[in-house]
Parts: structure tokens; C-alpha cells; sequence
């Protein structure tokens, strides 16, 4: 080749390089599908995929579809689900949500589970127009956006679980009317991780109780990294207290437990202890939880029609106990479902105005929006979700303790604490 | 201030078996091996697999556990490390790429939720009025023997001497004919050993998740630099003061300040007095 | 002049094929994918002109990404100003902690150091954690507003960014300058012997490493629109060194090659559902393994050899393959 044509050359195999590589990225990112009036309805989960509470937000949105299909599916069509995994970190998170909306173009979003994932979505899910129908975080913040700049948030709804402030509230019931009204324990102590909606909650709580009557002596933050509770547990010991309310999610309530009974700390716990949730959360710690009073959003008893049905169901197919994401995630796709139906389109702002009239009746009780779009909770006259205390017992049995309209058990100190 | 005592004593316990198996191969092999939080890791995992699938008594499975870990530190020297050893950071590297797929492979085998590894003690003791768990005082007691019988091996063995040698000196001790890769290898399997073994005596009251690999690895780097890479009684002597420190933090102020105290007793190590408290190769 | 045409075609060839890519393919999921990887190819390189070129790896780049972010995240949500005050002032913040820290440590060697850095990268995290109440704890600061609303012409903004700062940091890589750091890392007492400022060469390239990344983390924050602890975290310095190391230490370009594959690559696995990760770090051990130089920048190399074989009449010993 002579020394002319080489520039050529160079420029035309770089640029020959350069498409295939091109090529090569076009192949591999999918191709967006085009969501046609007349294809199926695309459901995306965003949601962390390694964790129990993705694994069950997955299955309980899968048993739904296949429920929905099998009766003819929405509008005539067909229900799919796509997902994405959004991990614990908000970049994945993002990233989850333009894959689902922009890639995969998905008509609405079910999932959700660590609260700072979920507010750092919100502008990006409002950007793609795209309504999200949250299972898994509970921080206010979430929701707090919808009324007052509703063109841009109104596509945010809660499904469950209660918002953080909500738990506060049924959690200063809890130890009003059972911990100090029943047990006659009015010395508490508090304590919680340092995650954000904990740190919320807990002030709520505290000025809660203390109206109530309980004496709160102590009121304890600890790092969700803790793997040691001896100093925290020497603590609240040194307070006077005599039960401890925990407020944990992140943590390592495993090990809190096992560190409970193996010191035989002379209190009994209860409180909200989302990893307790689990069914297999007493068996896998070798039974250390019995006597542990953990909130749970649904247990399987009659609370509506459809609990029960739902745990064997789930039960039947996983091998598993449910955690809180799958109810949420079940009911979501119902609920969105109908409003489907209702508005007869997919069209994002005809939904939101059905969503807006949901009176669903879920699995933890009947779904209804508030203007934040938010899940409302249950009360004298209204059949909503509501915390139901149980605890464990042995052979990691649970019974409903609180509220007593429920309750399945009388409450039982822990074995070494005498009464 | 009894219980300080103890529970300051059971995490330098825990600390030191950790931090002596990373300065042990950093002095030997001049390498830092991040996966050796894995071997943490499998530890626990290992005698979780064989008690609850295996159905295997305790003892049995832990000593199995150890010797299988052992063997995949040598595997993993040999493998990954050996080939990497011209620089530090390619070792740094490899060995973290290593862990991560470790991690991810007890997450796809286990799941993200805790496992439950069995203590060999499941009693409570008062001393001097403390309840504290009996298999947070055999942590201490078996970390205090092993480390002490370690110690006893590389002072009293011909083996330990050819340790000692390598660490000091690794080309005149080949030239001496110290075979210099078998002393490698040894010395992974006694470090992925030691850590294994924190793992098992951890594993019933710390947390064993496949992210457990990542936060010791963090604090052995730091005891090791603080007492001096390569210097077992340094890492001894930083593992009880990072250990008590962090008791003492979170006992009188709060557990949210115990990580911070000790990374900042790092930094501020480092400013000062950059070869650790027995280092005998300066930091610059 | 530094660069042979052959390198500034190659660049060229580079940045268009970027900008072109989201015009070829539109899709905010792509956009978004390579304006994160442009991102940490700043990231990346700044590493590099520091850690790279002087040998002092540094394990807590991340100090600089997040104080960056955050700054950008205090002005634009606590103080109300306009997001593009925060360039300038999270360069100088970045700056100031890059003195802060780099003046008692950089006498420090190799692991030391990098341990150094590494706890000041943990510190600042805690303390984001600790003082929850001031900077949102782990939910962080979220409502930023966007720097430039269309996807796409931050995109561009981003990657005139990137080629910015990597033709200065080249340009300053293969000058005097850049030439005593490389001095340093191959023999720092000699070069204090010879009468060289070595801290000051050492201080100075952490300051500008520091100051473009902390720019690069401003830039961050008004892109995701939201600034989290998990930005100063272990993790990011250490995928940050990962994307130079595939991309090639000390070539100050390799690594964008280096950050725009590794983005990439996590985002294709995402078919992979739940082995995403396995798969990522099987493939990043293959690398470190078989690659031990990277994979982008002696790929590069041997391109160039192969468009210029015939220029020279010999071909470029190997030995040489370096100091380009």
C-alpha cells in the first residue's frame, strides 16, 4: 500500500472498528419492545433480588399474573412481569428503573424494599411517566410529594407496608394498652437501628408512650452493621427498664436474638422486628426467638377472605412462610389490575384516577389510598391493614398476642425471666 | 467494668486470630490477601453445611471445616497468588475478585438470611456477677491457646525458624535453602486455618451472612498496619487495643461511634507513627 | 507535541462513536447506562493521574467522589443555589480535603497510604451516618435539581467533560511534571537527593486528582438527583481501581476503556438475573489473570502498531510499549 492511502487506511479500519463495536452494543443492550394496545401488560419489579424480600415480592407478583391470566388476563390481555434488580444501592436502583421504563418500557412498576433506594427513584420514575406501586419501604418521605406537586409524584402509590409514622402510632397502642395495660410493665426502653426511618419513628414513639403513661427510660440507636449487643444490652439493663421495644429492619435481628437468649437478659423484647417477619426467622437461629414479640402485617388467620388462601397457596409453591413484600406485591397486582379494567386503558393518568378509588380487599385487610396515595391503616370502623404482635413460641410456633380481638394465645415470659 | 473486661477481651480474641494469619502471610510473602475474610466466611458456612446437611457432631465438623478451608488457601496461593506475587497490587486484586466470587457463591447456595452456625457451649456463666455466653468465653480461651501455640511454633520449630528467615530476609533465606514456596504454602494453610477457626467461634453470636467476609478484612488490614506488618505480637498487641477500644466506645457512648473510633485510631496511627507499633520495616 | 495524529484520531474516533451512540440507539436507559460509565471514567482517570502515574495507590478515592456530591447536594437542597455553582466549589472542597488528608500521609508507602486514604474515605462515611439528622443518614439527600433537564445534552456535557479533563491530564502526564511523578514512583529518595520538591509534586497531583474527582461527584449528584453515604464507601474506590486496572495503570486513557466496559458489563448482565455478580467478578478474575496490563490500553497499543507498521521501518520493541 503506498504511504498516501495509509492515512485512509487508518481512519477507514478504525471506523470499520468503531460500527462493529457499535454493533456489537446495539446487540447486546435488548431492543425495546414497543408496548402495543394489543400485546401484554408489562409489569416491572424493581426490587433486590438477592434478598428474601425480592425473592417473595417476585413469587407473590407471579401468583397473581398466573391468577389473572388463567381468568382471561385485564382488557384481554396478558399480564408478564419483568425484573430488575435494584440491590440495596440507590445507583443500582436507578439504573433498575430506566432498564425497566425506558428498555423494557414496562406499563407500571411493583416493588420496592429499602426506603433511600425508593426516594432516590422518585424523580427518575416521574420522568418516565410511569405509575409505581410500592411493596416494601415504609419511610413517609416516599409519599410525602404526591399532594403537594401532584403533576410530577401523582404516579407514586403505597400498597404496603404502614408508613413509618403509622407503625409508630399502632406501636404506642401496643405498649399502652398491652405492655403497660396488661402486662403491667410501664418501664420501657427503646432502642432501634440508626436507619433514617427508624430515627423518625422513634421520637414519634417516644412522646407516644410517654403520654400514654410509660415511664421511658432509655432510648437507644445502634449501627445496623452491629454484630455485638452486649454494651447496648448492658445499657438498657442499667436503665430499669423492664421490657425493651425494638424498632429493627436492616439490622441483625438474628443475632440480637440469639445474643438475647444466650445472656438470658432479664427483659422480655417485642416491637418491629422486620426480619422476624420470616418464617424460618426462630428455626434458623436454633429457636433463640421464642418469647419474642415481633409485628407482623399478616399472619395466617382469617383476617380477610383472602389471607389464608394466600399462605397455603404460597406455602405450595415456594416450600416457604411469606414476608411482608409478597402481600404488598399480591395485592398490587390485583389492585392495579382493576383499576385497569375500570379506566379500560393502560394510559398512566386514566389508571391513577381508578387507583385513587381503590377499596381493595387485600391479604392484611382492606386497601384503600389516602390523598398521598398512601396506604391507609385500620381503625375501629375501618377493616385497613393493621401491626399484629406475635410471638414466638416453642417449636418456633407464632401466636397473636395483640390486638386481643385476634388473639390466638396468652402471652408467655420467656422461660428464664420469672414472673 | 468487669464486662468491659470480658467482652473487650472475647472481640481482641476474634481480632487477633484474624489479623495474625494476614500479617503472618504479608511478613512471609510480602502479599495482602483480601480473601481472607473469605476464609472467615467458610468457616462458618462450612460447619453450618456440615452440621445441619451432613448431620456431622460439632467437633468433627468445625476440625473438617478448618482443614478444608486450609486446603483452599493453599489451593488459592497457588492458583491465584503465586503467579500474581511480582505486584502488590495485582495480589490485592486478584484476591479481592476472589472473595467476591465467594461471596456471591454463598449467596446463590445460602440465600442473603442468616445461617446458624452452632456453639459448642450454648450455657450462660456468671463471673463476678456478668452473665455472659459461653461460647463468647470459648472464642477467648481457644484464640488465646491457638495464638499461643502459633507463637510457640515459630519460636521452637525448624519450620517456624524458616518463617522467621523468609520474613526477614527472603533471599538470603533461599539462599540458605529454605524452600521458600513450600513455606508459602504452609504458612496460607496455618493463615486460612486461623481465620476459619474465628469464624466457627464467631459464627454462634456474630453474624454469618455471605457479606461477612468484608468488615473483618477491613479491621485486620487496620490492626495489621497498626501493629506493624509482618509482627505477630504487634497484631496481638493492636487487636486488643482496636478490641477494647471499640468496647469501651460502645459501652460509655454508643455503638453508632465504635466504627469510627477505631478507623480514626488507624488514621491517626499512620500520621504518627507510620511503621506501627513494632514494625520493622518503616512505612517510608 | 504529545500526541501522534494516529492518537488524536483514535480519540476522536472515541468520543464520536460515544456521542453517536445514543443518536443510533435513543434510549434513556442508554443514555443513562453511559453517562454513569462517563461518569466513573472521570473517576478513573483522575485515579490514575495520581495513584498511576506516582505509585501511591490511593484506596479512598471515594472521599473525593462523595465530598463532591455532597457539597453539590447541600448547596442545591439546603442552600437553594443554582446547580452549576456547584462545579467550582465541589473542585475546591475536594481540594481542601485533598490537602487535609494528603499533607500527613503522603510520606506514607503502599499499603500504608492506601490504608490511610481507605479510613478517611470510612470516616467521612460514618459521620454522613452519625450526623443523620443534617445530611439524611443513609437516605441521603435527595430532590436535587438536574444540571441540564435534557438526558441526552448532559450526556454531552458529560463526556465533553470527560475528554477535557483526560486530554489536560494527559497533556500534564506527558510533561515535566508528569515525568517526576513517574520519577517517583520509580526511585522517590533519589529524586529528593536531586533536589526535587517531592512533596509538593506529591501534594500537588492528590490536590488535582482530588479536585476533577470531586467535580466528577458534583456532576454525579445532579445527574442521579440524589446523593447517598454509598458513594464514599469502600466499594467505590475499589471498583474505581478495578476499572483502571482493566483499563491499564498509568495509561491515563486506559481507564475510561476501562470504567465504560465495566458499567457496561453490569448492566448486560442483568439478564442474568441473580448470577449477575458471580458472573461479573468469574469475568474480572479471567481479566486480572490473563490481562495483568489491562485489557483497553494495550489493546490500544497494538492497534496503533498495527495502523502504523508501515511508518516505521522496524517494529516498536516491546520494551518501548511503555512509556507511551
Amino acid at each position: 500500500m503506498k504511504p498516501e492511502s495509509l492515512e485512509r487506511s487508518v481512519i477507514s479500519r478504525l471506523a470499520r472498528g468503531a460500527s462493529l463495536a457499535a454493533a456489537c452494543a446495539a446487540l447486546a443492550l435488548p431492543a425495546a419492545t414497543a408496548s402495543a394496545q394489543s400485546g401484554p401488560i408489562r409489569i416491572g419489579v424493581p426490587t433486590a433480588m438477592q434478598l428474601q424480600v425480592g425473592r417473595d415480592t417476585q413469587d407473590g407478583i407471579k401468583m397473581a399474573i398466573e391468577d389473572i391470566n388463567a381468568k382471561g388476563g385485564v382488557l384481554g390481555r396478558k399480564l408478564e412481569m419483568v425484573v430488575a434488580d435494584e440491590t440495596e444501592n440507590p445507583e443500582t436502583g436507578i439504573s433498575a428503573i430506566k432498564k425497566l421504563t425506558a428498555d423494557e418500557k414496562v406499563d407500571v412498576l411493583i416493588g420496592g424494599y429499602t426506603s433511600g433506594v425508593t426516594l432516590a427513584q422518585l424523580p427518575h420514575i416521574s420522568a418516565a411517566k410511569t405509575i409505581y406501586l410500592n411493596v416494601g419501604s415504609a419511610s413517609p418521605a416516599t409519599n410525602a410529594k404526591v399532594k403537594t406537586d401532584y403533576d410530577h409524584y401523582k404516579y407514586i402509590f403505597r400498597v404496603g407496608p404502614l408508613n413509618a409514622a403509622l407503625q409508630a402510632r399502632q406501636m404506642t397502642g401496643f405498649i399502652s394498652t398491652f405492655v403497660k395495660g396488661e402486662l403491667g410493665l410501664s418501664k420501657i426502653a427503646i432502642v432501634g437501628e440508626n436507619a433514617k426511618w427508624v430515627q423518625d419513628l422513634v421520637p414519634l414513639l417516644k412522646k407516644g408512650a410517654t403520654e400514654a403513661g410509660a415511664d421511658v427510660r432509655a432510648v437507644e440507636f445502634f449501627d445496623a452493621q452491629t454484630s455485638d449487643f452486649s454494651p447496648l444490652f448492658s445499657k438498657v439493663k442499667d436503665s430499669g427498664a423492664q421490657y425493651m421495644v425494638v424498632v429493627l429492619s436492616h439490622a441483625s435481628s438474628d443475632i440480637f436474638a440469639k445474643q438475647w437468649h444466650d445472656s438470658r437478659f432479664p427483659m422480655a423484647y417485642g416491637g418491629i422486628d422486620v426480619k422476624s417477619m420470616d418464617g424460618d426467622f426462630c428455626d434458623r437461629i436454633g429457636g433463640k426467638a421464642v418469647g419474642e414479640l415481633a409485628a407482623n402485617f399478616a399472619v395466617r388467620a382469617p383476617l380477610t377472605p383472602k389471607t389464608v388462601p394466600f399462605f397455603d397457596e404460597f406455602k405450595k409453591r415456594t416450600n416457604r412462610q411469606p414476608v411482608y413484600t409478597a402481600f404488598g406485591a399480591n395485592d398490587a397486582v390485583y389492585i392495579y389490575a382493576e383499576a385497569v379494567t375500570r379506566a379500560k386503558s393502560t394510559n398512566p393518568d386514566a389508571v391513577i384516577k381508578e387507583l385513587e378509588k381503590t377499596s381493595y380487599v387485600g391479604i392484611p385487610g382492606t386497601i384503600e389510598f389516602d390523598e398521598n396515595h398512601d396506604v391507609k391503616p385500620g381503625s375501629a370502623t375501618f377493616k385497613g391493614p393493621a401491626l399484629l404482635f406475635a410471638q414466638w413460641r416453642d417449636g418456633c410456633k407464632r401466636e397473636v398476642i395483640v390486638p386481643k380481638t385476634m388473639r390466638t394465645a396468652d402471652f408467655v415470659y420467656p422461660s428464664w425471666i420469672k414472673q | 467494668m468487669l464486662e468491659i473486661l470480658i467482652v473487650g477481651a472475647v472481640s481482641s480474641a476474634i481480632y487477633a486470630m484474624l489479623a495474625v494469619g494476614f500479617t503472618l502471610i504479608f511478613g512471609v510473602a510480602r502479599v495482602l490477601n483480601l480473601a481472607h475474610g473469605s476464609f472467615y466466611a467458610l468457616g462458618a458456612y462450612g460447619t453450618y453445611v456440615l452440621t445441619s446437611h451432613l448431620k456431622l457432631p460439632l467437633l468433627a465438623a468445625a476440625l473438617l471445616s478448618v482443614a478444608i478451608v486450609a486446603a483452599f488457601g493453599v489451593l488459592i496461593e497457588r492458583v491465584f497468588i503465586r503467579p500474581m506475587r511480582k505486584s502488590q497490587l495485582a495480589v490485592l486484586m486478584i484476591t479481592l475478585a476472589v472473595a467476591l466470587v465467594v461471596e456471591q457463591a454463598l449467596f446463590l447456595t445460602f440465600g442473603s438470611e442468616y445461617r446458624n452456625v452452632p456453639a459448642f457451649v450454648d450455657a450462660k456463666f456468671t463471673i463476678g456477677g456478668v452473665n455472659i455466653a459461653g461460647a463468647r468465653l470459648l472464642a477467648l480461651g481457644v484464640g488465646v491457646v491457638v495464638i499461643g501455640a502459633l507463637w510457640l511454633f515459630i519460636q521452637r520449630t525448624r519450620y517456624g525458624s524458616a518463617i522467621l528467615a523468609i520474613s526477614q530476609d527472603p533471599q538470603a533465606a533461599q539462599y540458605m535453602g529454605i524452600p521458600s514456596d513450600r513455606i508459602f504454602s504452609v504458612v496460607m494453610a496455618l493463615s486460612a486455618g486461623l481465620a476459619a477457626l474465628a469464624g466457627i467461634l464467631a459464627g454462634p453470636f456474630l453474624t454469618v451472612q455471605p457479606t461477612m467476609w468484608l468488615l473483618p478484612i477491613v479491621k485486620a488490614f487496620a490492626i495489621v498496619v497498626v501493629g506493624g506488618l509482618g509482627s505477630i505480637p504487634g497484631s496481638i498487641l493492636a487487636a486488643l487495643m482496636l478490641g477494647y477500644a471499640e468496647t469501651i466506645v460502645g459501652y460509655t457512648v454508643s455503638t453508632s461511634w465504635t466504627e469510627i473510633v477505631s478507623v480514626l485510631a488507624t488514621l491517626l496511627m499512620l500520621m504518627l507513627r507510620p511503621a506501627g507499633i513494632f514494625g520493622r520495616r518503616a512505612a517510608f | 507535541m504529545f500526541a501522534k495524529p494516529v492518537d488524536l484520531a483514535g480519540a476522536a474516533v472515541f468520543v464520536a462513536l460515544m456521542a453517536a451512540l445514543p443518536l443510533a440507539f435513543p434510549s434513556n436507559y442508554l443514555i443513562g447506562v453511559l453517562t454513569v460509565s462517563v461518569l466513573y471514567g472521570i473517576w478513573a482517570v483522575t485515579w490514575d493521574f495520581m495513584s498511576g502515574l506516582t505509585g501511591r495507590e490511593n484506596f479512598g478515592h471515594a472521599l473525593f467522589i462523595g465530598v463532591g456530591a455532597y457539597t453539590a447536594g447541600f448547596m442545591n437542597t439546603t442552600f437553594g443555589l443554582n446547580g452549576w455553582w456547584s462545579l467550582p466549589a465541589s473542585m475546591v472542597v475536594a481540594t481542601l480535603f485533598a490537602l487535609l488528608i494528603g499533607v500527613p500521609t503522603l510520606r506514607l508507602k503502599g499499603p500504608y497510604f492506601a490504608l490511610a486514604m481507605l479510613s478517611g474515605s470510612v470516616i467521612m462515611q460514618r459521620l454522613m451516618l452519625i450526623f443523620w439528622e443534617q445530611t439524611g443518614g443513609e437516605e441521603g439527600l435527595n430532590g436535587l435539581t438536574p444540571l441540564i433537564r435534557s438526558q441526552i445534552g448532559f450526556y454531552y456535557f458529560a463526556l465533553a467533560a470527560l475528554a477535557a479533563i483526560t486530554a489536560l491530564l494527559l497533556a500534564l502526564s506527558r510533561s515535566h511534571f508528569g515525568l517526576i511523578l513517574r520519577a517517583i514512583r520509580g526511585d522517590e529518595a533519589t529524586c529528593q537527593a536531586a533536589g526535587i520538591n517531592v512533596t509538593f509534586y506529591k501534594i500537588a497531583s492528590l490536590a488535582i486528582s482530588g479536585a476533577f474527582a470531586g467535580a466528577g461527584g458534583a456532576m454525579y449528584a445532579h445527574y442521579q438527583l440524589q446523593v447517598s453515604p454509598q458513594l464514599f464507601a469502600v466499594v467505590t474506590s475499589i471498583t474505581i481501581i478495578t476499572m483502571v486496572y482493566v483499563g491499564g495503570m498509568a495509561s491515563i486513557y486506559g481507564p475510561v476503556g476501562g470504567a465504560i466496559l465495566l458499567v457496561l458489563l453490569t448492566e448486560l448482565l442483568r439478564n442474568f438475573g441473580e448470577w449477575r455478580l458471580m458472573i461479573y467478578s468469574c469475568a474480572l478474575i479471567l481479566i486480572l489473570f490473563f490481562l495483568p496490563g489491562g485489557l483497553v490500553a494495550p489493546a490500544w497499543r497494538r492497534l496503533r502498531a498495527a495502523l502504523t507498521e508501515r511508518r516505521t521501518a522496524r517494529t516498536v520493541p516491546a520494551s518501548q510499549e511503555r512509556s507511551a
